[in-house]
């Protein structure tokens, strides 16, 4: 294996900026807080683009499994134990099981109609949550509980109080869940997913179960889904309805497609855009909603090949 | 008991009957042409060998193995191979990775989320064999969708043959090109058939490639057979040439 | 119990004949244009509180024929200008753009009219309950139930007998052969995005007299909408009907027995269909 410079380059700055964020992200008018929840929101972009951008799979019911890894992170840390792993294992495994449910019911719809029955599944989940307020504190969130410090024997890692070792760790699972993913699609199995975005009745007729692919693709996504769920509960200690409500699908399907679908750091991009201008609209004006439903319009009319498929475009010519 | 066996089978649509007792027999290392009038039913009985449509009546075998409930991607698994009148390629991935493909899926891989050790290797070896031998190494690092029309084609055969397919089916390889193209085609088709001895089924228009490629032609009109026999017989056969050759003289 | 029951099932008619409205404006949308209409929800808001606001000076009676009216005029700036500039893109596009609207449409609204929930007043006689074994059963009810019918019967002469409903049929079937025959695309689909629209609207100024309004009164009843769909059947409209029908039923009967699961029960029933008969009761098979 030889190291290529050249390929490497955009893997590198990524990491530079990432592992360096600490150190300058309040210079440049921000808080550690804000860049936690770009890492978090760009792993479940980066999740979601594994099935929407690299498997050509429609889903619009994505928010139901982050929520799924938020809840299932939050109600362990508030009944069960208070222990930090404990709790991103149980979200993540809670969005695993319900993806594998789900997952036969709809692979065999295709296209918009894949889109309208994952968004609608994804309420099911929404109304769980909303309903069972003995359990999920209903409309007002599931509060009360706190993200643990980290003990590895006699070393604490602390968590809790400290915003940046936080980051690190949320980054840290980042970088594991990213390389996972990387290394699948780089994989026979991953090119094949990309045959089928490609070309699905080719894809058939060179003898591949296309519905069992879409159903292991989308179990991956979701899972992924799930894990950035649990990340986002423990950034804010605290998870309510809207985490999984359908709007919420909308937005991680738009950080994808404003960083570029086609390029694999795309959703993180999109996600650092997407973060940052919420977070400044909602600071700005009351009506910030208005403007983010601008930014859908804007990005679909005027870049819909995202950031990194407009500078990739360029590099070509 | 022959190689491919098709026994009277039919296709109705509603009231509409496209296929009406077709019967064909392959042999192994065969060549065979389907030729017919536009509205013959060729396309339609192209999807009942292939599975892309189930046909009505009548059945289907393979080496021995009736086909009938077996879908598409499975009757691959058996050997069946084709391409489409319509090339059916990945546009956005370059030649190369578009051979890669099928490869990695023939040597069975399609599930595997890593390399197995030592068959990165084996795999690359194959692709650049199968690239030079459709003579697509010159153009291996573009993107499919670029390409032209004859590539295009070749490339979709080359993707057919990476399957190691016992049964190469092609639906008109040569429609909607040009002179050239035509005839790179057919020597890419003739090539393959004399060098791996490949069992080769195809629909195609142009007669001089018909003629040129065939061992035997099956004739169709109106979705019933109406003559079968090598290139010689066909030529010779009034009911042919009334049917077709005359029209198109 | 026995009245329990039969409240239910009324109510639950109506609600159904409701979300049936609704689901058929977007079930003509996506049949001929491909597109999932997310802001459905926002144009039935905006024709809510249009008629709220011409209620003054036109009535309730001038709000509900002018409000979709002008709803469904709306809509049709809003494909003309908008959706159809993404038509023939993948399909995610126009799902971000109709995604990007609602929220647009919700806020705007929001803005507008304010947060708070405002009462519709509808005429008083319509609000008397039709006697007093029935108690539940108000003029308004009826009056909802049989506008919808009248509504929906209208819309099924227009798609079975006018030249317009007879090309977008066809055109939900065979988009290419229509436009060889010569028959302008555009304005067809401009016009069928008109219709759905206009149902939506309708629905918004009778969901406000039921249920008063809300900016987010849209965007709560979308969903169910889109169930009445997936059960019913893309592309049929009396399968979305159906849908609409059942939903509602299923909803209020199970809200008699197991409250807590008034909504859980319809994606219950989603994913059976999905089971049994993926292309919903009355879809036909191999459309998606």
């Amino acid at each position: 294996m030889t190291f290529d410079v050249k390929k490497q380059t955009p893997n590198i700055i990524v990491w530079v900026i990432l592992l360096t964020l600490p150190l300058w992200i309040e210079h440049a008018g921000s808080y550690i807080q804000l860049g936690t929840q770009v890492v978090v929101m760009a792993l479940g972009a980066m999740a979601l683009n594994f099935l929407l951008g690299y498997t050509g799979v429609l889903s619009f019911g994505h928010a139901a499994y982050f929520g799924l890894g938020a809840y299932g992170a939050g109600l362990t840390l508030r009944y069960l134990a208070p222990s930090t792993g404990s709790a991103v294992v149980v979200g993540v495994i809670a969005g695993m099981v319900a993806a594998a449910v789900i997952g036969p019911l709809i692979v065999r719809l295709r296209g918009v109609y894949f889109a309208m029955v994952t968004i609608a599944f994804g309420q099911v989940f929404y109304f769980v949550a909303f309903r069972w307020n003995a359990v999920t504190g209903g409309d007002d969130g599931l509060t009360n509980w706190k993200r643990q410090p980290l003990h590895f024997g006699p070393v604490t890692f602390d968590i809790q109080s400290n915003a940046t070792n936080f980051y690190f760790f949320v980054l840290a699972i980042f970088a594991l869940a990213v390389a996972v993913m990387a290394f699948l699609l780089r994989s026979p199995f991953g090119r094949t997913l990309i045959a089928i975005r490609e070309n699905e009745r080719r894809t058939r007729f060179m003898g591949i179960n296309v519905n069992l692919h879409i159903w292991l693709s989308w179990m991956i996504s979701c899972t992924f889904m799930a894990l950035a769920g649990t990340l986002y509960a423990l950034l804010n200690n605290f998870v309510d309805p809207r985490a999984l409500f359908w709007t919420q699908s909308g937005t991680f399907v738009i950080i994808c497609v404003m960083g570029g679908m086609r390029s694999f750091w795309g959703p993180l991009v999109g996600a650092a855009i997407f973060v940052w201008l919420q977070d400044y609209l909602s600071s700005l004006t009351p009506n910030w909603q208005s403007f983010v439903g601008l930014v859908f319009v804007a990005v679909v009319l005027f870049f819909p090949r995202g950031v990194l498929g407009i500078l990739r475009r360029r590099a070509l010519e | 008991m022959s190689f491919l066996n098709i026994d009277n089978v039919s296709k109705h649509f509603g009231s509409l009957v496209a296929v009406d007792g077709v019967s064909m027999k392959v042999e192994k290392g065969e060549c065979r042409a389907v030729i017919g009038p536009n509205g013959a039913g060729k396309t339609t009985f192209f999807n009942l060998i292939t599975g892309m449509l189930p046909p009505t009546k009548g059945s289907v075998s393979l080496d021995g193995h009736n086909l009938a409930g077996v879908d598409p991607s499975q009757r691959v698994k058996l050997g069946m191979a084709r391409t489409f009148q319509i090339t059916e390629i990945f546009p956005e991935l370059t030649v190369r990775e578009n051979i890669r493909i099928p490869v990695e899926i023939a040597a069975g891989l399609r599930l595997k989320p890593w390399m197995p050790a030592g068959m990165g290797a084996v795999i690359r070896d194959r692709v650049e064999e199968l690239l030079d031998e459709g003579g697509l190494t010159r153009i291996a690092d573009r993107f499919a969708g670029e390409l032209s029309h004859g590539d295009q084609r070749a490339c979709e055969i080359m993707m057919a043959l990476a399957l190691k397919p016992r049964l190469l089916l092609l639906d008109e390889p040569t429609a909607g090109m040009g002179d050239d193209e035509t005839h790179a085609i057919a020597r890419l088709i003739k090539r393959i058939h004399r060098e791996s001895h490949m069992t080769i089924v195809l629909i195609e228009h142009d007669m001089r490639v018909v003629f040129n490629l065939a061992d035997r032609i099956t004739v169709l009109a109106e979705g019933r057979p109406l003559a079968e026999g090598t290139p010689a017989e066909i030529t010779a056969n009034e009911k042919v040439q009334a049917a077709y050759l005359g029209d198109a003289a | 119990m026995t009245q329990l029951l039969l409240l239910a099932v009324i109510n639950g008619l109506i609600v159904g004949a409701f979300y049936a409205l609704m689901a058929i404006g977007l079930s003509l949308i996506m049949s001929l244009s491909d597109v999932i209409n997310f802001a459905h929800g926002g144009f039935l808001a905006v024709g809510a509180y249009l008629a709220y606001s011409m209620a003054p000076y036109l009535g309730f009676w001038g709000g509900l024929i002018v409000a979709p009216i002008l709803t469904a005029l709306l809509g049709l700036l809003v494909e003309r200008f908008l959706i159809s500039r993404v038509y023939g893109r993948d399909p995610l596009y126009s799902l971000l753009l109709t995604f990007g609207l609602a929220f647009i449409f919700e806020d705007v609204t929001r803005y507008i009219w304010g947060a708070q929930s405002l009462p519709y007043q509808v005429p008083g006689w319509l609000m008397a309950p039709l006697s007093l074994d029935l108690f539940f059963l108000t003029g308004y009810r009826v009056f909802m139930i049989a506008l919808i019918v009248l509504v929906v019967g209208a819309l099924f002469w227009v798609m079975t007998r006018t030249r317009l409903g007879l090309r977008i049929r066809a055109g939900t079937l065979d988009l290419e052969t229509v436009s060889v025959l010569g028959v302008n695309v555009r304005v067809l689909r401009n016009l069928n995005f008109g219709i759905g629209i206009f149902l939506a609207g309708l629905a918004g100024v009778l969901a406000a007299g039921q249920l008063g309004l809300t900016p987010t009164i849209g965007s709560s009843l979308i969903m169910q909408s889109f169930v009445a769909i997936i059960i019913g059947g893309l592309g049929s409209l009396t399968g979305t009907l159906l849908g609409g029908l059942l939903i509602g039923l299923a909803m209020n009967v199970t809200a008699v027995f197991l409250p807590s699961a008034t909504e859980a029960v319809i994606y219950v029933m989603m994913a059976l269909v999905l089971l049994v008969r993926p292309q919903g009761l009355l879809g036909e098979e191999g459309r998606f």
